[in-house]
């Protein structure tokens, strides 16, 4: 017997939601909630915030470079991208925390091994059953009576860090969406067959297999769409948000957070950020909507009075090439910066701008593994151990 | 004494069974109709895979009908016309096995048409794609080198002899020959610099002399002026290329989890066979490991599957103007892969979002929403055995208790009843 069918034995259907309301705690009104957005393709960390006077940065990036003039100063040296008004405002209340010169050791220059990495928080292993937020899932599964741990938002797929070997998180495209459809004869025949198909789900399937895996997760689709009948359609934001993919995904978070979920991470994607030829007025649009639909989910939750209780971060597999290339663009590159949002984190910068004069095969090098930044977000937010998750012991931070 | 072979030896004629059939019509087809089921049946396996890998003749229908969709597509210039075309094909083709492995291919050199953004050049790659879809890997990869769809879409004319962009050069190692690991980013970096000046100009290959760096590069040991053509023959040598494509093609027509020995006999034939398709696909779909039972209902069905496997196995004619759509919400928008390694599949194609929308389907298919189908004959049993081909005495008893049970006319109980089917996690896999 392999330990995969131990590990189905153990595994519990997620009865989430209401059928497991009668024994789990109640929610707690004051849980701490992580919302984390990735920047999927690479995000250019150096020309988000810029160390605009840099002699190395102008040389290396004679098209590309942000004028001293456009940028947001955050202080002598480093601005942010002209484009980021909003996060320059959160900046000056402390509520924007940027750690600076995040990566891991041989960085790994391709999108999907480096999305792995992010995703599984283990660089040396290529194992992909299970993601850092899975694990943390795993064993905090007893403290949450069954109750979904997570909810992704508007990705295709379950993230690789959702991913959990006893717990299936469900993926949330659109709340309108989100209901189990029966046809159209009787009231009374489609009430039968919603029991039934519950029923024929739930039938117990003996080894972990792809069988055991889509019962599983038919049980939380259906109790996901029992639990989000009861989230109502009236949300009202307390700020606009802009009208683009990620504001509108952050408007449906905090739409969940309002009505009470118990999930307590939230997981949502902006593409794009692959920026190779003729950068500039991608790049410029994609940070804009970082900045702003962050922004506004700030604000909206500062006035919901969950400013506190919410902190979002945002990561992306790789930088981009300091030096930039001959179609006005960059390739593949190293460290960057993660942003933390939120008003419980120590604002500022965190850690030195990675030094453009010492160069790893033209790229930056960190100085933090992405690993301490999640060993942070796991121990002193969440009050999560942070081991069990990143498979070894990292140090948190000092920022929150 | 097993030879490193044995793990492909040819299961045989003996004791060729309905649900065999079933099991090799839905890992090469897009489903399987009951009169398919039945003829593969009385055939026998070689008799079917040599029918499934043969050209076959199309329809009437099919040869009058198809052509019109295609010249509709390239002359309107919308993509969706295109994808119409494709899913036509897939559906009513008398070849679908070469549909099946053109998809295969689609997802090899994934190519979007949301950044080519040219209709005929993603109907040329297309034809491409089916041309040596039971044909030749070495001429897939070559031409897929030079084909203009490839070239917009990983950057190609961006590729110049003082500034080489890695794009495509990165892309045909790692996930179009050799797999991450098996080459440096130097070997990138000289291959990128191979392929400098191979660009597109009026829609057509071009090979821009000026910006083509002619100078020497070194690649696995091999140190001279190496164009692209030497970088795709130089992968094609490879060790790891075999290996990369026997992984990729266990993993779509057998099982998950290949192991290394699976994957080291399928790559050695491949190599025998010089990435000549036929016989390789011959090889896997007569092989043990095929029918093996651990490799039954392994495989989790991939919307094009579930979709257009419902649709022939009901004997339904599908709006396919609806179809496309509702592919792309179950996650695979055919011509408009995620990115360029495509939909990676398996456990993947499924969240308890998507898995919502397959429930959704079933109900809107049995409704009519999407094309009629007909219920009107047929009794549970059958349908079980046409949609799921298993023992499920538990499941198909609270079915016949739904048949008896329910309200309304017979065909409207069996309605429910094949939703109820076509809702069972047992129906996912293939």
């Amino acid at each position: 017997m392999g330990a995969a069918s131990v590990v189905a034995v153990g595994a519990q259907p997620p009865a989430l939601f209401a059928r497991a309301a009668e024994v789990a705690p109640p929610v707690d009104p004051d849980g701490r909630i992580l919302v984390l957005v990735q920047l999927a393709g690479g995000n250019d960390g150096l020309n988000t915030v810029a160390p605009f006077d840099n002699d190395a940065y102008r040389r290396l990036r004679p098209s590309l470079a942000l004028n001293r003039n456009a940028v947001h100063k955050l202080n002598d040296q480093l601005g942010l991208h002209p484009g980021m008004a909003g996060f320059k405002e959160l900046f000056d209340d402390g509520a924007l925390g940027i750690v600076q010169g995040v990566g891991y050791p041989n960085p790994n220059r391709s999108h999907f091994r480096s999305t792995d990495i992010w995703h599984t928080a283990r660089p040396d292993n290529e194992d992909k059953r299970d993601g850092w937020l899975g694990r943390a899932f795993n064993v905090t599964a007893a403290r949450r009576g069954g109750r979904t741990p997570a909810i992704a938002l508007g990705t295709g797929r379950l993230p690789l860090a959702l991913v959990s070997t006893r717990v299936t998180i469900p993926t949330v495209q659109s709340l309108k969406d989100y209901q189990l459809q029966l046809g159209q004869d009787s009231s009374t025949n489609q009430r039968k067959r919603a029991k039934l198909i519950r029923e024929l789900a739930e039938t117990p399937t003996p080894a972990e297999s792809e069988l055991a895996f889509l019962r599983r997760t038919a049980v939380t689709a259906l109790d996901t769409a029992e639990r989000l009948k009861t989230v109502t359609d009236n949300y009202r934001p307390a700020t606009s948000y802009p009208l683009n993919g990620l504001g509108q995904r952050l408007k449906t978070v905090a739409q969940l957070i309002q009505a009470g979920l118990e999930a307590q991470v939230y997981y949502v994607s902006l593409g794009g950020f692959d920026t190779h030829a003729d950068q500039e007025a991608a790049h410029t649009a994609l940070v804009t909507e970082v900045s702003s639909a962050l922004h506004a989910f700030h604000r909206d939750l500062k006035a919901h009075g969950l400013g506190r209780r919410v902190l979002a971060a945002t990561f992306s597999e790789f930088g981009r090439r300091v030096k930039e290339n001959g179609s006005l663009g960059t390739d593949h590159g190293a460290a960057s910066q993660m942003f933390l949002i939120g008003d419980a984190i120590r604002g500022g910068l965190h850690g030195a701008h990675p030094n453009l004069d010492k160069l790893d095969q033209g790229d930056l090098i960190h100085h933090t593994d992405f690993r301490r930044v999640y060993a942070t977000l796991l121990e002193k937010w969440l009050g999560w151990p942070a081991k069990p998750a990143l498979v070894g012991n990292f140090e948190p931070l000092d920022v929150i | 004494m097993s030879k490193p072979t044995g793990l492909l030896s040819p299961r045989g004629e003996t004791g060729w069974t309905s649900r065999d059939a079933t099991h090799l019509l839905w890992r090469t087809q897009f489903g399987a109709s009951a009169h398919e089921i039945k003829r593969a049946t009385t055939e026998g396996l070689a008799k079917t895979v040599n029918r499934l890998l043969k050209d076959q003749p199309e329809t009437e229908e099919f040869r009058t009908v198809e052509p019109l969709l295609r010249s509709a597509a390239l002359d309107s210039g919308n993509i969706d016309n295109l994808k119409a075309w494709w899913l036509h094909r897939m559906h009513y083709t008398a070849n679908p096995l070469r549909e099946r492995l053109a998809l295969f291919w689609h997802n090899h050199f994934a190519t979007s048409n949301d950044k080519v953004n040219d209709v005929a050049a993603m109907a040329a790659q297309n034809d491409l794609l089916r041309r040596e879809s039971l044909g030749s890997f070495r001429r897939l990869l070559h031409g897929m080198a030079k084909d203009p769809a490839m070239l917009i879409w990983l950057d190609g004319n961006a590729n110049r002899k003082r500034h080489a962009n890695e794009n495509f050069a990165r892309e045909v190692m790692e996930l179009f020959s050799l797999g991450e690991g098996n080459y440096s980013e130097t070997d990138i970096k000289q291959a990128a610099r191979a392929f400098t000046g191979w660009h597109v100009r009026k829609g057509q290959f071009w090979f821009n002399r000026a910006q083509h760096d002619f100078t020497d590069k070194t690649l696995f040991g091999v140190t001279r002026n190496l164009d692209g053509s030497d970088v795709v023959e130089l992968c094609l040598a490879h060790k790891s290329c075999p290996r990369f494509l026997a992984f990729k093609l266990l993993r779509a027509f057998v099982l998950e989890q290949p192991t290394a020995a699976q994957v080291g006999a399928l790559a050695a034939r491949i190599r025998e066979h010089n990435f000549e398709m036929t016989p390789i696909m011959r090889k896997l779909l007569t092989s043990k490991l095929f029918y093996s039972p651990t490799n039954r209902h392994a495989l989790i069905k991939s919307p094009l599957q579930l979709v257009l496997g419902a649709f022939r196995a009901l004997g339904g004619r599908p709006d396919l103007s609806k179809v496309a759509p509702l592919l792309a919400q179950l996650g695979q928008d055919i011509m408009a892969p995620p990115t360029v390694k495509g939909w990676e599949g398996g456990r993947l194609w499924i969240t308890s979002a998507t898995l919502l929308q397959r429930n959704n389907f079933a109900a809107a298919l049995l409704s009519n929403q999407l094309g009629r189908i007909d219920t009107s004959r047929g009794v549970v049993d059958q349908f079980a055995e046409l949609l799921l081909a298993r023992d499920l005495p538990a499941s198909r008893k609270r079915l016949a208790g739904y048949l008896k049970e329910a309200e309304g006319d017979p065909e409207e109980r069996l309605r429910g009843v094949l939703h109820l089917i076509t809702t069972m996690p047992e129906y996912q896999l293939t």
